[in-house]
């Protein structure tokens, strides 16, 4: 047989090329074999600058970036028009907007009209103690000017100082890269709860504690201090009310052993408390807390990327990553999971809307028996069940979805609170009736204009302030800290950007 | 004449760097390997870490039943190894192609090989369950006793309750590898 060396020599060419390119396919898969199992390098960074750590830690650092991409805003006044009945006289009936990523948090924290604004460093109507939340230039400003300092003034004060967003140093050492909370209240907060101490607790625990910092229910605590020179001072320190228990029963004994009240509504002069995001203390009544998983298990699950396994940065929802999230454990299909999931949000929704329903209508109850002459003694009683009403229709739905955290504390508490919201209302069926008013029904709230309306709300006006302020002190903010080496020029005009993009959606 | 013979040449040339490239690539593919039995071949890609860490520390680890006693066909050789070939190229091509999910489910065809072991071994066991679930019959799936899996109950047995690609809970890591 004659041999046929052309098909040979293709033949034998084609194979070393397609064995090259294996070969090279394997060794790589071999590297990333070995270096799987070698641990991770340690930071030495500038602490509050986000972008300083990417070099260390370039992948957490871009999977972070990508918060960025959870940008729309979303006006939850406009989707629960009540909310402005319930909250009148408060900030959030002028503005309140479904969170966004962290990326964000800096400026939705800064556009919200509930943050006013001002004109200097004194005016404005919120305190320090807002930013506290946003930034991992909060610790730093807290370690370089003191704590107290840190909780005394306004808002306006830390303007130039407070520029990035959520990120590296408000959950890790700066020096080890290991979980840490640099937020002294967080460990006071424990204490008072009879529960370990952050650096007590287990890695585990420590994996949950790091989103606890922020995700909890708080209030500001004022405390009289005396600076270096002598000056008397007040300072609004961000407090948990865990003295009794992470439950919303707990929270109001303590607030109500404290004397505290946010706000009197303005429609019903209903001594208001008004719930933060209890999400933590949710989470920990739920059978996922209960089992042990930690928030980071679900909302930042392990990734790996050819040779590297970290945790994703990318704070989201885990529906949106369910092979990593929820796999691991539940054997179902997704689509199975992901139906369940939104039975129990329809579940919590059908709740959610009734309660918030009569809530609203007992103010406006309240409102008319003040209009026909009824005394503050004889509608004391009334106000107290809308306020305990209130406050646990609040707990249950104030934090990120607690109808998934906590089913069933979240439908108790909708449920309980909507008995003290009927009980109020059947109180003032006989008030009302004393003073000859029959079959009063109250006016309409289902729009956010009707509801604003009602509140007293000076939207338009708010708006236009808040713009003045956003061509004026934001801007000098914003070049100040850059001057001051805050942030980077690049991340200024980053930031900057993303803000202008979302205007184009919002009015602020 | 002469331009023949250097064809010639050349091709002998390169017929012999690919047979020498072949006898690499199975060298640095543990090629060899996958004709054992032994349940290190399962983790020359990292990706089967999980399994068999959870499986190290598994009662059948102990009993020393291994990967392939549970997931081939134990009834002759030819079923084996056409399991075994079909197996191995669906691996090869999402392990060089990046297509696995996180966390990876068994196949079909790989499930009911699993069960049929599961039963073969454990028949005195089954065999009441057999007769048990003829009480409880599933009349959509009338061919699968109630349309089961062992471990749909046994959840954990071998590969633990929790585990993706990154995933292995109280294990520090696979001490076979380097």
């Amino acid at each position: 047989m004659k041999m046929n060396y052309k098909l040979l020599l293709v033949g034998s060419v084609v194979a070393i090329g397609t064995m090259v390119l294996l070969a090279q396919n394997i060794n790589e898969r071999e590297a990333e074999r070995v270096a799987l199992t070698t641990s991770p390098s340690i930071a030495h960074v500038d602490r509050a600058e986000n972008e300083k750590w990417a070099r260390y830690y370039p992948r957490q650092y871009s999977s972070w970036k990508k918060t960025k991409e959870n940008g729309k805003i979303i006006d939850m006044l406009e989707e629960k028009s009540q909310l402005a009945v319930l909250w009148a006289g408060y900030g959030f009936a002028k503005d309140y907007n479904a969170p966004r990523g962290h990326f964000y948090a800096v400026q939705s924290n800064t556009n919200t009209l509930r943050t006013g604004a001002p004109v200097d460093g004194k005016t404005g109507p919120m305190p320090t103690a807002c930013w506290t939340c946003k930034s991992p230039d909060v610790p730093r400003m807290m370690e370089d000017d003191g704590e107290l300092e840190y909780f005394t003034g306004k808002w306006a004060k830390y303007g130039s100082e407070i520029k990035n967003s959520i990120g590296c140093y408000n959950c890790h050492s700066e020096k080890t890269a290991e979980l840490a909370v640099h937020v002294p209240y967080m460990n006071r907060a424990l204490v008072a709860a009879g529960l370990p101490t952050f650096e007590d607790s287990t890695h585990q625990v420590k994996r949950s504690l790091v989103c606890a910092q922020c995700h909890s229910e708080y209030y500001f605590k004022k405390e009289k201090w005396t600076d270096d020179k002598g000056v008397e001072k007040t300072a609004k320190v961000v407090t948990f009310p865990w003295k009794y228990g992470l439950t919303a029963e707990g929270a109001e004994k303590y607030y109500d052993e404290v004397g505290h009240t946010d706000f009197k509504n303005k429609i019903s002069k209903v001594p208001v408390l008004k719930t933060q995001h209890p999400g933590y203390e949710l989470f920990t009544t739920g059978i996922h807390g209960q089992k042990g998983v930690s928030c980071a298990d679900c909302h930042m699950p392990y990734t790996q990327e050819g040779s590297v396994k970290y945790s994703d940065h990318q704070l989201q929802n885990p529906l949106n990553t369910m092979d990593r999230s929820c796999m691991p454990c539940h054997r179902q299909d997704e689509k199975t999971l992901e139906e369940i999931v939104h039975r129990k949000y329809e579940r919590k929704e059908q709740l959610h809307e009734l309660t918030m329903d009569n809530l609203a209508k007992a103010h406006l109850e309240i409102a008319k028996a003040m209009e026909v002459g009824a005394t503050d003694e004889e509608l004391k009683e009334a106000r107290d069940l809308v306020r305990k009403g209130q406050w646990r229709w609040d707990y249950a739905v104030a934090s990120h979805p607690s109808f998934f955290h906590a089913p069933e504390e979240t439908l108790r508490l909708l449920s309980v609170g909507n008995d003290y919201a009927m009980q109020a209302r059947v109180m003032m069926i006989g008030i009302l009736a004393g003073k000859g008013v029959m079959n009063y029904s109250a006016p309409d709230f289902g729009t956010k204009e009707n509801a604003q309306a009602l509140a007293g709300v000076p939207f338009q006006k708010l708006v236009a302030a808040k713009q003045e302020f956003k061509r004026t002190l934001e801007k000098e903010w914003n070049k100040e800290a850059v001057k001051k080496g805050v942030w980077s020029e690049k991340t200024k005009n980053e930031q900057e950007a993303a803000d202008i993009k979302a205007g184009a959606s919002y009015p602020l | 004449m002469k331009e023949k013979s250097t064809l010639k040449i050349i091709a002998i040339i390169a017929f012999i760097i690919a047979a020498i490239f072949f006898v690499y690539m199975a060298y640095i593919a543990k090629a060899w390997s996958y004709l054992s039995k032994d349940p290190q071949a399962c983790i020359n890609c990292h990706v089967m870490n999980t399994q068999y860490a959870a499986w190290q520390h598994s009662a059948h680890a102990v009993a020393d039943v291994t990967c392939v006693e549970c997931h081939l066909p134990t009834d002759g050789f030819f079923n084996k190894y056409k399991a075994k070939a079909i197996d191995g190229w669906n691996h090869t091509l999402a392990f060089t192609f990046d297509t696995y999910d996180h966390a990876m489910k068994i196949s079909e065809d790989g499930a009911r090989r699993v069960q049929e072991n599961c039963i073969s071994c454990h028949s005195s066991v089954t065999s009441t369950l057999v007769s048990n679930a003829d009480k409880y019959h599933n009349f959509r799936q009338p061919y699968v006793e109630n349309g089961r899996k062992c471990w749909d109950c046994h959840k954990e047995t071998p590969h633990g309750k929790v585990r993706g690609l990154t995933t292995t809970p109280h294990n520090l890591g696979v001490k076979e590898m380097n």
